[in-house]
């Protein structure tokens, strides 16, 4: 029996995404380093000179809070690779700047799919009667390597998620989750490395596609449910071509996955990008709908969440800014501009 | 360096200011007593964080620390309860930084000491779009 | 008991501009040697103004310094810090003890060591002046809350461009002749107008430069005067504070601190403000000359640049103000400049000005402020008998 499920449910009570300012289109990226072209995404998300995970989680994590109306946080957990700092945690300045002290507080780290882990460690203590309630942030500033593939596509943003028991103005049902984990080294970054390293085409079969296949088809079998069940499937989006190719192998079409495929306009936002996609899709969600959510990371894992859409949904609309209107504020900068923002000149 | 800032994260982060118990007036950065009727009755408020840029200015020679900003906004900001703020301006749409904008507060890194030192984060705001 | 009159007995002024030469001690010295005269008298008192020698010069204890290196171990000594008001404090503790009868003499100068700093570190070394936690915090330098003003001032003002340049231009004017002033070129509105951006929408020749210098003053009562000594009479003086930062004001238009010290200073002079014959005024920042002129009365709300433009306080005019070029263009060192400022006025109401002589000079204010008029100390002079 692989799946996990609590005894008491849990269920999203409030959420918030954010997605910085400014746009760097791939172009930009190609014409620096080959000439011309372009990248697999239109455009990426850059993170401003003074923004870093600690900033934009907590403008996420006061999004989700103001929608959930929680007064107590038991448990504040950050996904991220990108900490500000290597020793000293992410998860208290959230807590300060939200003014909860009395909570259990811990930065995560799993390359891209830790803001998952993080949704998937407060739904146990919340199911467990541990906590009332917590809050579970995806959130990155992805390094891209200058000149390299990834770069095109290593983009700044996630998403800020409050779970707490069920009660009726509840917004999504947290039914039941699975991990599959290896150690498969696709993407990582040793201690004192500015930037990560990668392998190229080992990063497709091996890694993303045998982890999330087998994280859905463990879910899809231990609850007998299918992909025309659900209504939206989110996959983990490092480019724009992966999660099209495995929702299709595992069944579903494009019409369940555009919503929550942003990469071609944002890029990857690795801890922050199968949350944001959440996101987007609980903007336009339905009381009913069942979503798919399959997070993959660093080679070696996914998790994988079967949530349904409640009744509270509805009382949502409106409190914060949509995934969609994020998208649309931004204004377009050159390279130079984000060498300077990213830190990647050399003083 | 992070002492001093450490002291007063709250106000920084949650725009916690004053409140007179007294006569109701509201003020950030905080004060030891009421402007407007004296008294030394003074609570800590948190602020709202919405309100309409009063006058601003783009800086075009910064501190030390700000270099890579520059140029950038500060504007006077009076806040939804009257209470006025200086404060920088960010990331906001050209054209839109201007006397009568709404803006917003959000938390930014403030300052850094160096590579190694800490960060020390702050309130910022940027024009509502 | 009758009080003495106090007196200034003579001046010392250092050139203002780059003096690369010579360090923050060999410019007090060579400024009070200056009005210690060639037979160094010995002062009662030593008292120094300055803002930031601890960083400046890494120097603290200037008192006892500069006491020791004029040879007046043993003479009590002290610094007074009020920002850029300190030249204009210093001078009113100086004042105070003399007329108090406390001590018979004393001497003041005013000493600032900009230019071994680079142009950040000034505007960190000055902007100290204001709150740490919530100005210097935000990365606002004093041209930055000076442009917020300034803007401000146009706005519900409805002052032109052209208008705010009138001050640095008179300034300019006035400073060709004048050989201790740091700049001594005329210059145009379009000069202003066209220099580099600073803090929109304050230019370079809207603010004040940075300088080194130095100036002392010896203040002597009738006890003490030397029989040589060209005098003219302290007939007041008074300092006032205001909300230590300018955006805390409910208007921040209205210099309430100047417009408090200006009155208080002239009623203890029993002069009336259109009896002055020159005025010494605090332009840091052109918008910062206009306010002032505005808090102290000599302009309406709104007017102090056009009435600058139309001749209203040039040379030759019923008021000339900053008759040797103001902070704009003799310099501003800044804890030194309430002292050029005060030594300024000596010679004006001592025929000691050359070409920059008010004829019949025979009251003069001199209005010295710290901080954007969180501090302003103002002082009269008078002819003496």
């Amino acid at each position: 029996m692989h799946l996990m499920q609590s005894n008491d449910r849990a269920a999203i009570l409030g959420y918030g995404a954010y997605i910085p300012f400014y746009r760097l289109p791939t172009t930009e990226i190609a014409r620096v380093w080959k000439g011309g072209g372009s990248g697999p995404n239109l455009e990426k998300a850059v993170a401003a000179m003074d923004e870093d995970t600690a900033t934009m989680a907590i403008e996420a994590a006061r999004m989700a809070v103001k929608m959930a109306g929680t007064e107590e946080l038991g448990a504040i957990f950050v996904g991220t690779e990108s900490k500000p700092y290597a020793v000293k945690p992410t998860s208290t300045i959230v807590a300060q700047a939200l003014g909860q002290h009395y909570t259990l507080a811990a930065d995560l780290e799993f390359a891209c799919k830790a803001g998952t882990e993080a949704m998937q460690v407060i739904t146990g203590l919340v199911g467990s009667g541990m906590i009332g309630a917590g809050l579970a942030i995806g959130m990155d500033t992805a390094q891209g390597r200058p000149g390299d593939d990834l770069e095109y596509t290593a983009a700044s943003g996630g998403a800020a998620y409050v779970i707490g028991r069920k009660h009726n103005k509840a917004i999504a049902l947290i039914d039941c989750s699975t991990s599959y984990v290896s150690d498969t080294g696709d993407f990582w970054r040793r201690a004192h490395e500015r930037y990560p390293r990668h392998l190229s085409r080992f990063t497709g079969e091996p890694a993303y596609f045998f982890h999330i296949e087998n994280s859905v088809k463990t879910l899809f079998k231990e609850t007998g449910h299918k992909p025309k069940d659900f209504k939206y499937a989110v996959f983990h989006q490092p480019n724009p071509r992966f999660p099209v190719e495995v929702a299709t192998r595992l069944g579903f079409t494009m019409d369940q996955i555009k919503t929550g495929l942003l990469n071609p306009m944002i890029g990857n936002t690795y801890s922050g990008s199968s949350p944001i996609g959440l996101a987007a899709v609980l903007d336009v969600a339905e009381p009913g709908d069942k979503i798919l959510l399959a997070s993959f990371g660093s080679g070696a894992g996914s998790d994988a969440f079967c949530l349904e859409v409640l009744d509270g949904i509805k009382r949502t609309r409106g409190i914060n800014p949509t995934v969609k209107s994020m998208m649309e504020r931004s204004t377009k900068i050159d390279y130079s501009t984000y060498s300077k923002f990213r830190d990647k000149l050399h003083k | 360096m992070g002492i001093q800032y450490w002291r007063v994260r709250d106000r920084y982060y949650r725009l916690i200011g004053s409140k007179c118990a007294d006569c109701g007036r509201e003020y950030f950065p905080p004060v030891y007593r009421c402007r407007a009727c004296g008294s030394e009755r003074i609570k800590d408020k948190e602020m709202p964080k919405e309100g309409e840029i009063i006058t601003y200015t783009q800086l075009h020679e910064p501190l030390p620390g700000f270099e890579s900003l520059a140029p950038f906004y500060l504007a006077l900001v009076k806040l939804a309860n009257g209470a006025r703020i200086l404060t920088q301006i960010v990331d906001s749409p050209e054209g839109s930084v201007k006397t009568g904008a709404k803006v917003r507060a959000t938390v930014r890194r403030a300052k850094t000491d160096g590579d190694s030192g800490q960060i020390i984060y702050g309130f910022k705001f940027l024009v509502q779009s | 008991m009758s009080r003495s009159k106090v007196y200034i007995a003579s001046a010392g002024l250092v050139p203002i501009g780059d003096q690369w030469g010579k360090s923050i001690v060999d410019l007090a010295v060579e400024a009070s040697r200056g009005a210690l005269g060639k037979g160094r008298r010995k002062p009662d008192q030593l008292i120094v103004g300055n803002m930031f020698s601890a960083i400046g010069a890494s120097q603290e204890h200037m008192g006892a310094l500069v006491a020791s290196s004029l040879g007046l171990t043993g003479t009590p000594a002290y610094k007074v810090e009020a920002a850029c008001a300190s030249g204009g404090s210093a001078f009113n503790v100086g004042y105070n003890l003399v007329k108090s009868g406390a001590i018979d003499s004393a001497l003041v100068v005013g000493v600032e060591k900009m230019r071994d700093l680079e142009p950040e570190e000034v505007s960190q070394a000055l902007a100290m002046a204001e709150s740490a936690e919530y100005t210097q915090f935000v990365g606002a330098t004093f041209a930055a809350l000076n442009g917020l003003l300034a803007r401000y001032y146009m706005e519900q003002e409805n002052v032109s461009r052209d208008e705010l340049s009138s001050i640095p231009v008179l300034d300019h004017a006035n400073a060709v002749t004048a050989a201790h002033a740091q700049f001594r070129r005329a210059i145009t509105p379009e000069v202003v107008s066209r220099s580099a951006m600073i803090a929109d929408p304050l230019r370079l020749f809207d603010c004040a430069p940075v300088g080194d210098g130095a100036a002392a003053v010896l203040l002597t009562n009738d006890r003490v005067v030397g029989s040589k000594d060209k005098l003219a009479e302290v007939l007041g003086g008074k300092i006032a504070t205001n909300e230590f930062s300018v955006y805390e004001r409910d208007d921040m238009l209205d210099f309430k601190s100047t417009r408090e010290a200006f009155k208080g200073a002239l009623a203890q002079a029993g002069v009336a403000p259109k009896k002055l014959s020159l005025l010494e005024v605090h332009d840091a920042f052109s918008v910062v000359g206009a306010l002032s002129l505005e808090a102290m009365g000599f302009s309406k709300r709104g007017q102090g640049s056009k009435d600058a433009k139309d001749g209203k306080y040039s040379k030759g005019s019923e008021l000339p103000i900053n008759t040797f070029g103001g902070l704009k263009a003799r310099g501003h060192p800044v804890g030194a400049t309430g002292m050029y400022q005060i030594a300024e006025a000596y010679l004006q109401l001592t025929d000691q000005a050359g070409s920059n002589q008010v004829e019949g000079a025979r009251f003069a204010a001199t209005q010295n402020i710290g901080g954007v008029d969180t501090t302003s100390a103002v002082h009269v002079f008078g002819r003496a008998a």
